[in-house]
């Protein structure tokens, strides 16, 4: 049985999914577009159900609520299980009615039911249901109250939906809809009533799906003719869809009266926070002290003494223990080095990581969870907006802190086609997590006092450059005015240890996993091309192809302060997955026992080349992932190999002027 | 008009149809229409959004839109 779980944006829709589910089943895209498709299984294993984006109406606007529509047109679904704000009834209504127009089985989930109780609102769940013609179940999706019950009333509920017109929309539209109804005999799987209602609406979706079905002309002279019946009928002229909207409305109004007893309404703790966050004047330095804590944590308090202990167990004891094994089997010279100077240090130098990768995805986290990213984007919006973005853009740009395959992803929530695409363009330039370890590696060699310092200095010039280029973007290659900031505030909520950790969890282990896999299979083929050369096996290093690779760049990397092969070969490799950077460099200055690479590094690197380095890692290209993520979201060739080059310009120029720049001050 | 609100204040809309469509649209989709209530929770600087609040629910816009909604003091 496949059961997809739809509502409003912020209803609890993760939080259900999480307390119903044991596990994902899969986590896959949705044919076409990549959007995240998270598939899973139910506790009592009755079926799988589909989490589909949060959308208001399933007349779409963004690409992100076109995904739902198209759902909804191509796949087959046997429940539908609606997930309802209980202290926002009379909005998420809307979409109920026309869930109930699409006539397929259904439940409604009635989420909040403890806030709406703390702002007085009382339903009467029974009275709903009664109405509305499906179960209603009252859950608290947050600590999993009432999911039991939930579960329960989608195995027993019958599979036969009571068809009840709930509006009637006037005698015109029930008209033009019988007449539609009757073109459409034998042609579609779906209700006529909800395909008409929707084309009526305006649903661009619904109207490509029937203009398969009928003569587009013929439902284009449909429309029109409904218009000025309607408008013929009413002195003031209404559009279609608001005709539509407000017989809706009037119907939840008596929905309302019937099943909601409010009392007493008192101010929320979510005010009294928001007229510090949000504060006019507050609010943008509560943002950066915010940032700074995340990087002090990430970086000096917490990250950072808990990377050293694991280092200390990977070049201690796991070493040693593997030393011990390979000399019991007796395995050759070529198998001994080539796990221990290929595998543990490739891998392992990534490994190191994890801590303070998992620090990170944890603010973001909890960022996303409580409520307060939404708050960040109204307070950048200013900023943005004189770029000619739009404040939504920074959340994709954070969620590209982790990592920029997913910010990338959430860009679909921008409604209009030329800013998404910018915030598309700009998203790479986020330091994600994967630069995170080259930056540890050289703050630890040679910015050891500033650390945190020095890497927020980074992250800010990574958000600058974005800043820059979008307004030089503006001017020239995407001029448009269209723009459009209109952003929901959901109310703060203490997340939940239990949801925190699983979305961590969801995010951090992609890079476990990449460690295990690509960077695995990246360290044995980087190793083999330094252990061999054109002269034979178990060549000097700088006798090696990887050397000899590294050559023929390191020329044009000499006026950045780093015309070294091993820098060169790091930095092709970088552009598989940036963490491959470290592995490279892992192997490539492989250090025995009781030596650091950080020690080595100085050998090689002054501080000014090694900030110029850094600055160029953050630039210079987005990883293969990235780009392919590109692709998909644009569709455009043109595009991604723009996203490539103008990084390429962009990190080579950069550097030009901090290197050379700072040898003019006399820095070294 | 909303412009000469000042934070704390409530109104009820009575014109929305100078505002771009999409921005409508989706102020619709968040229950804010013609007849709803709303108050001004706070105004950022420098021209930035608002943040209005209907229904106990808060939504943030831009400036410029919010002018162009017609209210009426309650």
């Amino acid at each position: 049985m496949e059961i997809a779980l739809i509502g409003n944006p912020n209803t609890g829709k993760t939080s259900l999914f999480n307390n119903l589910t044991g596990s994902y089943e899969y986590v896959g895209n949705w044919s076409g577009v990549t959007v995240e498709k998270k598939v899973g299984v139910f506790k009592n294993n009755i079926g799988r159900l589909i989490d589909l984006p949060g959308v208001y109406s399933l007349n779409p606007l963004s690409k992100d609520e076109g995904v739902v529509t198209s759902f909804f047109l191509e796949e087959p679904v046997d429940r539908l299980l609606n997930i309802l704000d209980a202290s926002q009834l009379e909005r998420n209504l809307h979409l109920t009615i026309q869930l109930l127009e699409y006539e397929k089985p259904a439940l409604i989930g009635l989420n909040m039911v403890d806030v709406a109780a703390n702002r007085g609102i009382h339903i009467d769940t029974e009275k709903l249901s009664q109405i509305l013609g499906v179960p209603v179940v009252p859950v608290v999706a947050r600590n999993g109250k009432g999911c039991d019950r939930l579960i329960e009333v989608i195995s027993t509920s019958s599979n036969h939906s009571k068809v009840k017109k709930h509006v009637f929309y006037g005698k015109e539209i029930e008209d033009a809809i019988s007449e539609l109804s009757i073109d459409l005999i034998g042609k579609t799987d779906h209700s006529p009533r909800w395909l008409a209602l929707q084309l009526f609406e305006g649903n661009e979706y619904v109207k490509n799906y029937l203009s398969k079905l009928i003569e587009p002309t013929k439902l284009e002279l449909f429309i029109s003719h409904l218009e000025s019946v309607l408008n013929q009928e009413n002195k003031n002229k209404k559009s279609l869809a608001n005709y539509i909207y407000l017989k809706r409305k009037e119907v939840i109004e008596k929905i309302l009266v019937a099943s909601v007893r409010k009392v007493r309404t008192v101010v929320p703790l979510t005010e009294k926070i928001d007229s510090i966050v949000t504060n006019r004047y507050l609010g943008m330095p509560i943002f950066l002290i915010c940032m700074y804590l995340m990087f002090m944590l990430t970086f000096d308090w917490l990250g950072t003494p808990l990377s050293d202990v694991l280092d200390g167990i990977l070049t201690g004891p796991v070493t040693t223990g593997f030393e011990k094994f390979l000399v019991t089997i007796n395995a050759s010279d070529f198998i001994h080095a080539l796990i221990i100077e290929g595998l543990i240090a490739g891998v392992g130098g990534v490994l190191v990581f994890v801590p303070q990768i998992f620090i990170l995805f944890f603010f973001i986290s909890l960022l996303e969870d409580s409520g307060y990213m939404a708050r960040v984007a109204l307070v950048m919006d200013r900023i943005m907006e004189s770029v000619g973005l739009n404040g939504k853009a920074f959340i994709p740009m954070m969620i590209g802190f982790g990592c920029n395959v997913p910010g990338i992803m959430a860009a679909r929530t921008i409604e209009t086609p030329r800013e998404r695409l910018m915030t598309i363009l700009l998203t790479p330039l986020m330091s994600c997590s994967a630069r995170l370890p080259v930056y540890a590696l050289f703050v630890g060699a040679f910015f050891v006092g500033h650390k945190a310092l020095v890497v927020l200095s980074l992250y800010v010039l990574g958000i600058v450059v974005a800043l820059l280029l979008a307004k030089i973007f503006t001017k020239t290659l995407l001029k448009s005015e269209t723009s459009l900031f209109v952003i929901e505030l959901p109310p703060y909520r203490l997340p939940q240890v239990q949801s925190l950790w699983r979305s961590t969890w969801d995010k951090g282990k992609g890079f476990v996993r990449k460690a295990g896999t690509f960077i695995f299979a990246g360290s044995v083929f980087i190793w083999l091309l330094s252990y061999a050369g054109p002269n034979g096996l178990k060549v000097d290093m700088d006798d090696s192809f990887l050397a000899a690779i590294g050559n023929l760049f390191a020329p044009l990397l000499e006026p950045i302060g780093f015309g070294t092969w091993q820098a060169a070969a790091s930095l092709i490799t970088g552009f598989l997955a940036k963490e491959a950077i470290i592995s490279t460099m892992n192997i490539i200055y492989f250090v025995p026992e009781n030596a650091s690479l950080q020690g080595l590094l100085s050998d090689f690197y002054t501080p000014l080349a090694a900030y110029s380095f850094m600055v160029f890692i953050l630039l210079y290209i987005p990883c293969l992932a990235t780009a392919a993520t590109i692709y998909k979201e644009t569709g455009s060739k043109k595009w991604t190999a723009f996203s490539i080059l103008y990084a390429l310009f962009i990190a080579y120029v950069l550097c030009l002027v901090i290197y050379q720049g700072g040898k003019l001050f006399g820095l070294v | 008009m909303f412009g000469s609100f000042k934070v704390g204040e409530k109104g009820k809309i009575i014109n929305i149809s100078k505002v771009g469509r999409m921005v409508q649209r989706r102020l619709l989709d968040l229950g804010i229409t013609e007849g709803s209530e709303v108050c001004i929770k706070c105004v950022m600087p420098f021209g930035g959004p608002v943040m209005i609040e209907s229904c106990g629910q808060c939504v943030g816009l831009r400036l410029k839109e919010a002018r162009l909604i017609e209210v009426e003091r309650v």
